[in-house]
């Protein structure tokens, strides 16, 4: 393990105790904008986990998987946000 | 020499994020209601997401053991920390106008909520 991975090591369990805490907020949230928005962060936060995996493990590849990550939450935010607004799903 | 530079620099970059993560994540519990926890969510997107995908580019152009693809990381971490800049603060002000339109959620605290005044709660 050279300098980079050993870094890596000890700054990981910040992001998966802050993972596991919004996955709290995002089970028990009071309504479904807190619920939505706990999950908006926990997925920003797997795109960016995702991108120092790769990093970790020596595996590039792995950056593909963060750009449909990042581009699915946005439309879940837009969907959310039609629904509460006209009470309908989009076409 | 530049090498070690721009490694630091990454290293840095990943360490502030998660940190942000942290507070992000611990201000979720924190505020009370909706509107206050659009903070925190401001905190751990930017933060947490753009900073350390930005490191991890930038260690990512020079750290050889990644092999012959690691130009490919470094760029579509480049975009990918592009695209997260643009969307995240778009979509948080669509579902903060979603909310305050339905009615879901009362501002509080509040002085005068002039676009939906019964929507405001306890005053301060």
């Amino acid at each position: 393990m050279d300098l980079v991975q050993t870094t890596i090591l000890i700054f990981l369990p910040l992001f998966l105790t802050s993972i596991v805490l919004y996955l709290i907020r995002a089970v028990k949230g009071p309504t479904i904008g807190d619920q939505i928005l706990a999950i908006d962060s926990l997925t920003y936060d797997l795109a960016a986990l995702l991108v120092i995996l790769g990093l970790f493990f020596r595996e590039p590849i792995l950056i593909v998987t963060a750009i449909p990550l990042a581009l699915w939450i946005y439309s879940l935010d837009i969907y959310i946000a039609k629904y509460l607004e006209k009470r309908e799903m989009g076409e | 020499m530049l090498k070690d530079i721009i490694i630091y620099l990454g290293l840095a970059l990943i360490g502030l994020g998660g940190l942000s993560d942290l507070i992000a994540s611990i201000g979720m519990h924190r505020f009370k209601n909706f509107y206050l926890r659009l903070h925190a969510t401001t905190v751990g997107t930017i933060w947490g997401a753009v900073f350390p995908i930005i490191g991890a580019s930038l260690i990512a152009f020079v750290y050889d053991e990644l092999g012959s693809y690691r130009y490919l990381m470094g760029g579509a971490g480049l975009v990918t920390s592009l695209i997260i800049l643009l969307l995240a603060p778009a979509g948080s002000h669509a579902l903060a106008r979603a909310v305050h339109r339905s009615r879901i959620v009362k501002v509080s605290p509040c002085i005068h909520d002039e676009l939906d005044p019964e929507l405001c709660g306890d005053k301060i």
